[in-house]
C-alpha cells in the first residue's frame, strides 16, 4: 500500500485498572478508504476511538493525523484538524432543537451553515423537524441526525462507533448510502460495526480488534477465514449483543 | 432578533425611565431593589442558566464590588468610577478563578463558589484595618449619590444585563454555552472550545454583581461582610432565574418582579414566613415547573412530532 494513511495509530495503550482495554494497538486508515472495525464486545473498539478523537486522554502511544501528532490534544482542536465522530450511544444535545444541533457543529455561525444544516435535513426527510427539539426525535432520527451533526465541518476523517444500532432498517439503508456517496467524494471512514453483511459490503479493509491487540487486517474475505478471529468470536463469548458500554 | 421580541423590553425599559416622576422614595427604593435582582439574576442566568455550571457563590462579586465602591468612595473617587472600578475588581477576581474552577465538574464548581463567598466574607471580616471588620463601613452623605443617580445607574445595570443575555442568547456563544449545558463532552467533540467559552461566560457574569455591588453600598450608606456576602442573595438570584425559565432572556425579568412582589407583600408582617416562602418556591419549581414559567407560554410550545419514522 503506498497511499499514505490519514489516521496512523502507533503501539496506543490504555487501561483501566487491571483491565488493558488496548494493548499496543498499531493500525492505519486509508485516505480515501472506508476502513472497518470489528471484534468481541469488550474487546476495546470504543475505547480506540475515544482515544483517536480526544475524548479519553488516558492512553499512551502516537496518533498521527494526516501525518500531525494529535494524541493530547482536545478534541475540539482535532476536530478543528478534520476528524469528527459519532458516539456509540447517540448524543444529540436534548434541548437544542434540530437545526441547533447541526449548526453547532458548523465551523462558523452565519446563514451559509444554516443553509447547509437544511440542504443536509433535507436529503434524510427530516427538514420538517427543524424546530423539534432532539430528545423530541425517535431513537433513530437522533442517530440519524448525529450523523448529520458530523458531516457540518467537511471532515477529511468520520469515524463512526456502531452507527445503525438501534436504527429501523429504512434510516439504516440512507445511512449507509450516505457513507458510501461521501466516500465517493474522498471523505474517508472509519467504521464499527457489527454487521459482517454491512462490514463485506462497504469496507476495504478490515481490522478485528480482540483484548485490546489487532488479531487480524485485510480485506473482509481474509480476515473471515482466519482461525484466530474464528476463535475469538467463538472460543469463548459468542458475540451476542446487549451488554454494550460506552 | 425581531422587533416584535425586544419591544416589551423597550416599553419596560421606558416605564422604569418615567418611573421616578410618579412614585415615593419608598416605591423607587423598591423598584432600585428590583432592578438589582434583575441585574443579579440574568448575571447569573449568563454562567448558570446556560452553561448548567450552578454557582452557589455569585454574591462573591456582589461583595468584592460593594467593598471596592464603599472604600473607593471613601478614598476620594467620585462615585460612578468607583462603581466601574468596582466592576473591573470583579471582572479581575473572576477570570483567573474561573480558569481554574471551570475544570471542576458541576457540582464541584458549586460548592468551590460557595466557599469563595465564605472566602470572601472572611477576608471582608477578619482584614479590619482596610474593612473595619465586622462593624462594617458606614458611608459619609455628602459623598453619595443621590437615590436618583442611585436609581438611574440600577436600570442601567438592569438594562446592560438583560442586553448581554439577549445577545448571547441570539448568538453563536449562546449555542455554544447552552450545548455545554446539555452534553459537554459532545460539544468539545464538535468543536466547541467548552474551556474558553465557560471562563467568557464566567467572567462577563461577573462584572455587572460587581458593579451592582458598588450601588447597593451607596443607597444603603453601610456595607458589613453579612449583607453583601449573603448567600441568602445567591438563592434569590436562583429561584428568580429557575421561577422565570433559565437560559432564557425574559424569565430572570419575570422571576424577580414575581418574587420581589412576593417578598414586599410578606415580608412586614411575616418576617420569618418569607424565608420559608422561598424555600417552598424552589421546591414548587423543581417538582412542578422545571423549565420555569416561560415554558408555559403558549408560543414557546414546540409542536411534538409523532414518533413514526426511525424507531427501531
Ligand atoms: N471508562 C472506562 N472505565 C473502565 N473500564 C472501561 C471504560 N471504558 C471501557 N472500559 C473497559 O474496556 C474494555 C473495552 O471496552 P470498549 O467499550 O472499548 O469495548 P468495545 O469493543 O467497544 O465493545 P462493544 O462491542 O460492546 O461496544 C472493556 O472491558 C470495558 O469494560
Ligand atoms: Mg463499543
Amino acid at each position: 500500500m503506498t497511499a499514505a494513511a490519514l489516521l496512523e495509530v502507533r503501539d496506543v495503550h490504555r487501561d483501566f485498572g487491571g483491565v488493558h482495554a488496548l494493548s499496543g494497538v498499531t493500525l492505519q486508515v486509508a485516505r480515501g478508504r472506508i476502513t472497518g472495525m470489528i471484534g468481541p464486545n469488550g474487546s476495546g473498539k470504543t475505547t480506540l476511538f475515544q482515544v483517536v478523537s480526544g475524548i479519553d486522554r488516558g492512553a499512551t502511544g502516537q496518533v498521527f493525523l494526516d501525518g500531525e501528532p494529535i494524541l493530547g490534544l482536545r478534541p475540539s482542536q482535532i476536530y478543528q484538524r478534520g476528524l469528527a465522530r459519532t458516539f456509540q450511544l447517540s448524543r444529540v444535545f436534548p434541548q437544542l432543537t434540530v437545526l441547533e444541533n447541526l449548526m453547532v457543529a458548523g465551523h462558523r455561525h452565519d446563514r451559509a451553515v444554516r443553509e447547509r444544516a437544511i440542504g443536509l435535513l433535507e436529503k434524510v426527510g427530516l427538514r420538517e423537524y427543524s424546530a423539534v427539539a432532539g430528545s423530541d426525535l425517535s431513537y433513530g432520527q437522533q442517530r440519524l441526525v448525529e450523523f448529520l451533526r458530523v458531516l457540518m465541518s467537511d471532515p477529511a476523517l468520520i469515524l463512526l462507533d456502531e452507527p445503525a444500532a438501534g436504527v429501523n432498517p429504512t434510516l439504516r439503508n440512507t445511512l449507509w448510502d450516505m457513507v458510501r456517496h461521501l466516500n465517493g467524494q474522498g471523505t474517508t471512514f472509519f467504521v464499527i460495526e457489527h454487521d459482517m453483511g454491512v462490514i463485506a459490503d462497504l469496507c476495504d479493509d478490515v481490522y478485528v480488534l480482540s483484548e485490546g491487540q489487532v488479531i487480524a487486517h485485510g480485506d473482509f474475505e481474509t480476515v473471515r477465514g482466519n482461525d484466530t478471529v474464528l476463535a475469538a468470536y467463538f472460543g469463548k463469548t459468542a458475540a451476542h449483543r446487549g451488554t454494550e458500554n460506552d | 432578533m425581531s422587533l416584535k421580541s425586544i419591544a416589551p423590553g423597550i416599553v419596560l425599559a421606558l416605564l422604569a425611565v418615567a418611573a421616578p416622576a410618579m412614585a415615593s422614595d419608598y416605591q423607587l427604593l423598591f423598584l432600585l431593589q428590583l432592578l438589582m435582582m434583575i441585574a443579579l439574576a440574568q448575571s447569573w442566568n449568563l454562567i448558570s442558566g446556560m452553561t448548567g455550571y450552578v454557582s452557589l457563590g455569585h454574591t462573591a462579586f456582589f461583595g468584592v464590588g460593594a467593598y471596592a465602591g464603599a472604600l473607593l468612595l471613601q478614598w476620594g473617587f467620585p462615585w460612578w468610577l468607583a462603581i466601574f472600578k468596582g466592576a473591573g475588581i470583579a471582572l479581575l477576581v473572576a477570570a483567573p478563578l474561573g480558569v481554574l474552577t471551570l475544570r471542576l465538574r458541576g457540582p464541584y464548581f458549586a460548592i468551590a463558589m460557595l466557599g469563595l463567598n465564605e472566602i470572601g466574607r472572611l477576608v471582608a471580616t477578619l482584614w479590619v484595618d482596610l474593612t473595619q471588620g465586622g462593624d462594617g463601613i458606614p458611608l459619609s452623605p455628602a459623598r453619595l449619590p443621590t437615590l436618583l443617580q442611585n436609581y438611574y445607574t440600577m436600570l442601567t445595570l438592569a438594562v446592560l444585563a438583560t442586553s448581554l443575555i439577549a445577545w448571547v442568547r441570539y448568538n453563536r456563544l449562546g449555542l455554544e454555552l447552552r450545548a455545554i449545558r446539555e452534553d459537554e463532552e459532545a460539544a468539545e467533540m464538535v468543536g466547541v472550545n467548552t474551556t474558553r467559552n465557560k471562563v467568557i461566560a464566567f467572567a462577563l457574569s461577573a462584572v455587572i454583581p460587581g458593579a451592582a455591588g458598588a450601588v447597593y453600598a451607596f443607597y444603603t450608606s453601610y456595607i458589613d461582610p453579612v449583607s453583601v456576602f449573603a448567600p441568602a442573595l445567591n438563592i434569590q438570584m436562583i429561584v428568580m432565574v429557575l421561577l422565570g425559565g433559565s437560559g432564557t432572556v425574559w424569565g430572570p425579568v419575570i422571576g424577580a418582579v414575581l418574587v420581589r412582589t412576593l417578598h414586599e407583600l410578606t415580608w412586614a408582617q411575616f418576617p420569618a414566613l418569607h424565608l420559608a416562602l422561598l424555600g417552598v418556591l424552589i421546591v414548587a419549581i423543581v417538582l412542578f415547573l422545571p423549565k420555569g414559567i416561560l415554558s408555559l407560554a403558549p408560543w414557546r410550545r414546540r409542536v411534538r412530532p409523532d414518533r413514526a419514522p426511525g424507531s427501531p
